[in-house]
């Protein structure tokens, strides 16, 4: 069996990580749709800016609850198997976790019309990386899913959906809050709380300062509540029910990018990093042939001239396959003892229609090729 | 005449499409058509390397503005740069500067609390732009900035309409006014959206004028960076299509790029309403001798 078809088979949650643009959602959609044909009921967590997987899927973006998606003739009708899905809005998750965790309603009211609030998922760095582990909190005690796969939120770098808490909690650190709401403390407390008073009031004015100060105050109350989340999500991603796979794509910055998450991820953090996706790969192409002109007998002249002119193209397909090739090897050696590496085919702009996506997920369950390497 | 009529240029485009080998390409032929120019990256991590930096043999860029030669500088934007500028205009005495700036706690709420972040890079780009020179012109004519990612760039461009909802007075709100004067006019300042001509990305890019209109930013046109070159003849098309369908070869990947690349071309072209320029592809170097740059020069001085 191959190690995707394991991975799906034995985990409660996969983490996609990886760098914007290497087809992170897609690979998480495909995943979603290979484990639904093999039986399990699965919801796939998308934070997407952008509508084109939702369109493929059929599903809304933003919606309030995951919505099924309709896998009827991608899947075999005997498998008991499900595919939901659910692009979830930042903002909503908030939200939600006002009205659970405030004081009282009037404190979730205030706080939801506070001007800062409504801003604040999107102007908070690491907020939609938090939000997204909310959203997942609300569904690990929850039985109808046999797995969920988390696509982390689009960024520059793989590490950063590992930072992202601590990148949040550098603004949702209570210590920090409090020193923006005037009450008690030490002498030196009150200073600091004067002094910052001053730069806001001669920055922002008075009214905004004390929204600010609002606002400070009622999510601060919440924070014991969002960090216990966190600290339980981080212990439960250390469980054996939880794998984060990287996602990247044949790019000069792959190795080095690889060696970075598996260190960060599995050294400092000890995370299970099961493998590495190298997606839009060539190495699919082995095997193929080399057009050379007046190879066939009767080649017209058109023929053995256009294929003249294909050459230079088709030598350089070739050396990219070599080049890919030995990348999934390099990729493998940097994996370690149970790591793997699995190479997934450049489809183009049809890998995020639903064909598409039930092609990966044909790849994904090929046992035959050789497309992964341990 | 494209690029040159304008005070700022904003080049957007998501990660992977070659934004700052196009913004660099710029602000070289600029500099060579004898402009004072200045090309900007934003750092979002200090430590980090400089991408645009390293086009020029600097990848540890760190300063606002270095000069590379008569004409041309390279700096990059930092909101802690922004930050302290800020808090030096507008606190009343030096003691309270002195205070404010040494305070970690000051440091922690402008690192932390939304916004603040974009509006320190908001201030800092600012500041350069009012930038002039002993006899009061600009001291930069032309100021090319790198954008990053979809999102920051939303953010920062955004970030105007978004603080002066929230902070309707006071010194913030002027430097946010004199940056939408800048920033959000037509005559001053432009976007330019670098893609790449395929499906998807066409379709992000269109999504991004969308977002960059909402936000009062006026796009100017497209680049299409890495056009492939079409060799064939449409007789040499027909029959290698043929010919492809009796097996798997080599170069039929390349030959599917092609024709998919034409198909976003004129896609691009349908369903957007302004000029639409196209880069080939070219061997990416670190050098000075930016291949992109002659393509950029021959583009500018073509009729707009």
């Amino acid at each position: 069996m191959n190690p995707i078809q394991d991975l799906i088979r034995t985990r409660k949650v996969i983490v996609c990580c990886g760098a914007g643009g290497v087809g992170k959602t897609t690979t998480s959609a495909a995943l979603g749709l290979a484990a639904a044909s093999v039986g399990k009921s699965v919801l796939v967590v998308t934070i997407d800016p952008s509508k084109r997987l939702a369109e493929a899927l059929g599903v809304d973006r933003n919606p309030e609850r995951p919505i099924p998606v309709d896998i009827d003739g991608l899947i075999d009708k005997k498998s008991e198997g499900s595919l939901s899905a659910w692009m979830l809005d930042p903002q909503l998750i908030a939200d939600r976790v006002v009205e659970r965790f405030s004081g009282s309603n009037r404190d979730a009211s205030t706080l939801m019309n506070n001007p800062i609030y409504q801003n604040v998922t999107a102007m908070v760095a690491g907020m939609q990386e938090y939000t997204a582990v909310q959203a997942l909190y609300e569904f690990i005690h929850d039985d109808r899913y046999d797995l969920i796969i988390l696509d982390t939120p689009p960024s520059r770098d793989a590490l950063r959906f590992l930072d992202a808490p601590e990148r949040a909690s550098a603004f949702l650190d209570r210590r920090i809050f409090n020193l923006f709401v005037p009450g008690e403390g030490s002498a030196i407390r009150r200073m600091t709380t004067k002094l910052l008073e001053k730069v806001m009031d001669v920055s922002f004015g008075p009214d905004t300062r004390r929204e600010l100060q609002q606002f400070f105050q009622l999510f601060g109350g919440l924070l014991s509540h969002l960090n216990h989340n966190q600290a339980e999500m981080r212990r439960f991603f250390g469980g054996e029910d939880v794998s984060f796979l990287l996602v990247t794509a044949p790019t000069s910055a792959a190795l080095e990018e690889t060696q970075f998450f598996s260190r960060r991820a599995t050294g400092e953090l000890d995370l299970d990093v099961a493998g590495v996706i190298l997606n839009r790969s060539l190495t699919h192409c082995r095997g193929w042939t080399m057009p050379i002109p007046g190879f066939h007998e009767g080649q017209d002249r058109v023929l053995s001239a256009a294929i003249l002119k294909l050459r230079q193209f088709s030598l350089r397909e070739q050396e990219m396959m070599e080049g890919h090739l030995q990348l999934k090897g390099e990729l493998a050696a940097l994996s370690g003892d149970k790591g793997w590496v699995f190479t997934l085919p450049h489809l183009g702009p049809d890998a995020s229609t639903l064909d598409g996506l039930s092609a990966i997920a044909h790849y994904m369950a090929d046992d035959e090729n050789d497309q992964y390497e341990k | 005449m494209y690029f040159l009529n304008r005070h700022t240029l904003l080049i957007s485009g998501k990660g992977g499409v070659g934004r700052t080998a196009v913004a660099a390409a710029i602000g070289l032929a600029s500099s060579r058509a004898k402009k004072r120019t200045l090309v900007l990256e934003i750092s979002y991590e200090e430590s980090s390397q400089s991408a645009l930096g390293a086009r020029f043999g600097r990848p540890n860029l760190n300063e606002e503005a270095l000069p590379i030669d008569d004409y041309l500088a390279i700096g990059r934007l930092n909101a802690k740069v922004g930050h302290s500028l800020f808090l030096r205009t507008i606190l009343p005495s030096k003691t309270l500067i002195a205070a404010a700036l040494r305070s970690k706690a000051v440091h922690k709420f402008l690192t932390a609390a939304p916004s603040l972040h974009e509006m320190g890079i908001f201030y800092h780009l600012l500041t350069l732009i009012q930038k002039t020179r002993a006899d009061g012109t600009r001291k930069y004519e032309l100021i090319i900035i790198d954008m990053p990612a979809t999102g920051h760039t939303l953010a920062l461009t955004g970030l105007p309409a978004i603080l002066l909802r929230l902070i309707p007075a006071g010194p913030i709100a002027r430097a946010l006014k004199d940056g939408q004067a800048i920033l959000n006019n037509p005559d001053l300042s432009e976007a330019w959206i670098v893609t790449l001509p395929e499906k998807l990305p066409v379709t992000e890019a269109l999504e991004l004028v969308d977002g960059l209109t909402e936000t009062d930013v006026t796009v100017g046109g497209m680049i299409l960076n890495r056009m492939p070159p079409d060799p064939f003849t449409e007789d040499e098309r027909a029959v290698l299509d043929a010919y492809c369908e009796t097996g798997h070869f080599f170069g039929q990947l390349t030959l599917a790029r092609i024709r998919a690349a034409k198909v976003a071309m004129s896609d691009l072209k349908n369903r957007f309403d302004a000029p639409v320029l196209t880069l080939p592809e070219v061997v990416d170097t670190d050098l000075m001798t930016n291949p992109l740059q002659s393509h950029i020069s021959e583009l500018m001085g073509a009729e707009s």
